[in-house]
C-alpha cells in the first residue's frame, strides 16, 4: 500500500515535472516571439485622461488617420495610472509605440536605460523648431528622444472683477507685490492662494523655483536641481528668506486644500491670487473664464536675466518599437502647425503650440502668455521636470515643512540635501 | 430597570445615529455630487451645498466616460472568475476536507500563506508572468491571476465548512454505492449552498472592485473594467468630481444588485459557520 502510494508520487512528481517543463518551453518561445511584428497601426499610449484634452487628441489621431499613410490608435489611461505603469510599459516585451511624455530632464533617465527611439532625424525636419526646444528634448548623449507639441506658462492668476472692486493693480515688482498683499489684507481677503494639500503638493515648487529663478536665475536653478549646488547654500538659504516676508499673507489653507480647491477660492474671491499654470482653467465655470488674467511673478532682483516656466509636452517613443517608420511619420505629423493647430483648438486654448508657425487660440488671455515666455531669456519647465520624479517628493517634504515651521529653515535644508543626496546618487 | 433608564435610550439613540450619519455621510456626499452640474462643484466647491440638479454626469460617465463599456469588461472578468473560483475551491475544499490526503494541512496552510503575502509584493513578477505566457493586457489574464489569487481563501472558508458536515451522511452514501463524484455532487455540495451562496457574493464584489491587478494586467483603454475606467475620469491636472462621482455610483450598482440578491444566503452563511 505504501509502496503503492509512493510510486503514485513519484508518478505524479514526474507528470508535474514534464508539466513544467512544457510550460518553460512555452515561455522561452512566446518571449522570443513577443516582441510583436513590423507593421500595423502605431500604438499611442496617452495620459490626457481629462475629457477636453483627451477629445483633443482623438481629433489629433483622428485627421492623422485621414491622411492615408500610416495608422495611429489612440489609447488613454488614467493620468496617474500612466505616471505609475510608465516603467513596466517601456520595459514589457512587446510595449506601446508611443507616449506622451514632458520634455527636460525628467524623461533623460529613460533614455540611459537604453528605451527611448532615437529621434534625431525626425528632428532634423524639424527647422522652425527653436534651439532651445532642441536642446530641451536631448538625452544626455546629444540625441534628440522627445517631439514636443505643446507649453503652457506658469503666472500670478486673479479675477479682474475683484481686483477692480479691491482697488488693486498688478504688480511688477517685489515691493508693490508686497504691497498688494497688504492692501488685500485690510480689505479682510485671504492675498495668495496656494492648493499643496491633498494630492498636489508639488504646486508649492512653484514658488520655490520661482523664487529661485528670480533670486539667483535659471543656470544656477538647473545645476542646483541637477546636484551640482546643494539646497543649504547660502544662496537657497536667501530664496527662503525672500519667502518668508510675503509668508504670512498665504492663504492658511494653503497646504490643506489641493488645488482644484484653491481655484474654486480663487474664483469665489476668498483668495486674492494664485501662482498657477494654465491647466487650472479646465477647472473654472467657463463664464468665469473671461474674468480671469494675469501677472508675471514679480521681479526681485533686475540684474538677474528674466526666466520663466515654461513646461513642454510631447511624446516619446520606445526604442522596441518594430514599426520605427510609422512612428516618425506620425511624429513629424504632430510637429506641423496644422496638427498642433487641430490640437488646441479642441482642447480648453490655454495651451501654446511648440511650432512657431502655428497659431494659438488668439484669445487675450494666451496672446500675453504667449509674449511673456517669448521675452523671456530663458525657460525653465518645472521642479520635477527639470530634475526627476524622484526629487519631487523631497522638494514637496521640504516645502510643506517650511509651511509649518518657518523658523527652521536650516535644518529643514539639511534633511532635503539629505534626502536630495539619495535621489542623485541612485 | 436598565432598559427603561431613559438616558440609555437616548444615549444609545444618539451615539447609533451619530455613528450611522459619519458612515453613510460620503455615500450621501458622492450621490448628491453626481447630480450636480460641473460649473456647481467649480465655483462652490465639492464640499458646499448642491446649487444644481443635472443627469450631465451620468451621461458623461456613460459615453464619454466609458462607463457603459467598463461595466461589460468588468462582467465578463466577475462573472468567470466567481464561477471557475468556486467551482475549483468547492472540488479542492472538498478533497481536503472529506479524505485523509497526505499532507492536506500543509496544503491548507500553503494556500492561506498565499493570501498573507502582501499582494503589491507581487505586482512586478505578475505582469512579467503574464507577459511571458502572452496573456498581458487580455481579460484572460485577469481572469487568471484573480482565480489565482481568491482559491487560497475561498478553499479554506469552505474546507472549514464542508468539515462540519457529519461524517455520517457521507458513510450513508457510500453504503449506498454512491462514488467520490455522486457524493460531492449529491450530498456535499447541496449541504454547502449557503457558504457557496455567501462565498459569491464576497468574491463578486472583490473581483468587480478591484483596481490593482486590472492596471498590473491591463493597458489598453478598451479592455479595462470600471474601476481603473473611473479612474481615467480623473485628469492629469482637474478632474470632473461631478462626473466620477456619477461613475462611481454606477459602477456601484451591480454590487449592490448582487449583495442584495445574495443579502438572505449572506447573513445565513455566516451564522450557519458560526454555531455549526
Amino acid at each position: 500500500m505504501s509502496i503503492d502510494g509512493l510510486s503514485r508520487r513519484n508518478f505524479l512528481a514526474g507528470l508535474g515535472g514534464v508539466g513544467a517543463a512544457a510550460i518553460l518551453g512555452g515561455c522561452a518561445t512566446s518571449a522570443s516571439t513577443g516582441t510583436g511584428q513590423a507593421g500595423g497601426a502605431v500604438t499611442l499610449q496617452s495620459n490626457l485622461s481629462a475629457p477636453l484634452p483627451k477629445a483633443a487628441m482623438e481629433s489629433v489621431v483622428a485627421a492623422f488617420n485621414q491622411k492615408g499613410g500610416a495608422q495611429a490608435v489612440l489609447n488613454t489611461v488614467a493620468a496617474e495610472t500612466f505616471r505609475t505603469q510608465l516603467p513596466s510599459y517601456l520595459t514589457s516585451g512587446n510595449p506601446p509605440d508611443l507616449y506622451t511624455w514632458y520634455a527636460g530632464s525628467v524623461g533623460r533617465s529613460y533614455a540611459k536605460k537604453g528605451l527611448l527611439l532615437d529621434l534625431s532625424d525626425v528632428w532634423s525636419g524639424l527647422t522652425d523648431y527653436s534651439a532651445a526646444t532642441r536642446t530641451l528634448s536631448g538625452d544626455d548623449a546629444g540625441k534628440q528622444i522627445i517631439v514636443p507639441i505643446t507649453y503652457y506658462w506658469w503666472g500670478m492668476f486673479y479675477r479682474k472683477s475683484n481686483f477692480e472692486k479691491w482697488g488693486v493693480r498688478p504688480p511688477t515688482t517685489w515691493d508693490e507685490f508686497l504691497a498688494v498683499c497688504e492692501a488685500l489684507r485690510a480689505k479682510g481677503v485671504e492675498p495668495i492662494g496656494m492648493g499643496a494639500g491633498g494630492t498636489t503638493p508639488w504646486v508649492a515648487s512653484a514658488w520655490f523655483d520661482y523664487l529661485n529663478i528670480r533670486i539667483n536665475g535659471a543656470v544656477y536653478h538647473r545645476e542646483l536641481l541637477a546636484g551640482r549646488h546643494r539646497f543649504d547654500d547660502p544662496q537657497v538659504k536667501a530664496v527662503f528668506a525672500k519667502w518668508k516676508e510675503v509668508l504670512p499673507h498665504f492663504d492658511k489653507s494653503a497646504t490643506a486644500i489641493p488645488f482644484q480647491d484653491a481655484t474654486t477660492s480663487l474664483l469665489q474671491g476668498r483668495t486674492g491670487m494664485m501662482l498657477i499654470g494654465t491647466f487650472f482653467a479646465d477647472a473654472a465655470p467657463k463664464d468665469a473664464l473671461d474674468d480671469i488674467d494675469f501677472f508675471q511673478f514679480p521681479i526681485i532682483d533686475p540684474k538677474v536675466p528674466i526666466a520663466e516656466e515654461g513646461p513642454t509636452d510631447g511624446f516619446f517613443a520606445s526604442a522596441k518599437t518594430p514599426r520605427g517608420a510609422e512612428v516618425k511619420e506620425f511624429l513629424k505629423y504632430l510637429a506641423t502647425a496644422e496638427a498642433q493647430e487641430l490640437f488646441i483648438k479642441n482642447s480648453a486654448g490655454t495651451v501654446l503650440p511648440v511650432n512657431p508657425k502655428a497659431k494659438d487660440s488668439g484669445t487675450p488671455l494666451v496672446a500675453k502668455g504667449r509674449k511673456m515666455l517669448n521675452d523671456a531669456a530663458e525657460i525653465t519647465q518645472f521642479f520635477n521636470r527639470d530634475s526627476s520624479d524622484a526629487l519631487q517628493p523631497t522638494a514637496d517634504a521640504a516645502l510643506l515643512q517650511f509651511f509649518a515651521q518657518p523658523d527652521q529653515v536650516d535644518s529643514i535644508l539639511a534633511t532635503w540635501q539629505a534626502a536630495a543626496e539619495k535621489v542623485w546618487s541612485s | 430597570m436598565t432598559r427603561r433608564n431613559p438616558l440609555r435610550e437616548i444615549g444609545y439613540h444618539v451615539t447609533a445615529s451619530t455613528i450611522s450619519l459619519l458612515w453613510l455621510l460620503p455615500i450621501i456626499l458622492v450621490v448628491v455630487t453626481a447630480f450636480r452640474s460641473f460649473d456647481d462643484v467649480a465655483r462652490n466647491g465639492v464640499g458646499s451645498l448642491p446649487r444644481s440638479f443635472t443627469f450631465d454626469g451620468f451621461a458623461q460617465a456613460w459615453t464619454d466616460g466609458g462607463a457603459a463599456r467598463a461595466l461589460v469588461n468588468s462582467m465578463l472578468v466577475t462573472v468567470p472568475t466567481v464561477v471557475i473560483t468556486l467551482a475549483l475551491a468547492s472540488v479542492s475544499a472538498f478533497a481536503l476536507s472529506r479524505y485523509d490526503i497526505p499532507f492536506r494541512r500543509t496544503v491548507l496552510l500553503l494556500m492561506l500563506a498565499g493570501n498573507l503575502l502582501p499582494p503589491q509584493i507581487l505586482l512586478v513578477p505578475v505582469a512579467k508572468l503574464s507577459e511571458v505566457l502572452g496573456l498581458y493586457d487580455s481579460l484572460v489574464a485577469l481572469v487568471v491571476v484573480q482565480v489565482g489569487f481568491g482559491l487560497g481563501f475561498y478553499t479554506f472558508v469552505l474546507h472549514g465548512f464542508m468539515r462540519a458536515i457529519p461524517a455520517e451522511i457521507q458513510q450513508a452514501a457510500v453504503i449506498d454505492g454512491a462514488g467520490a463524484g455522486q457524493l460531492f455532487l449529491r450530498i456535499i455540495l447541496p449541504l454547502t449552498r449557503p457558504a457557496l451562496a455567501a462565498l459569491s457574493a464576497l468574491a463578486f464584489t472583490w473581483v468587480f472592485n478591484d483596481l490593482l491587478w486590472a492596471i498590473t494586467v491591463l493597458r489598453s483603454e478598451d479592455r479595462m473594467p470600471v474601476t481603473p475606467a473611473l479612474l481615467g475620469l480623473q485628469g492629469q491636472f482637474v478632474s470632473m468630481w461631478n462626473v466620477i462621482a456619477a461613475g462611481s455610483v454606477i459602477a456601484a450598482i451591480p454590487t449592490v444588485a448582487v449583495f442584495l440578491r445574495f443579502q438572505k444566503h449572506f447573513v445565513a452563511g455566516l451564522a450557519l459557520g458560526a454555531v455549526k
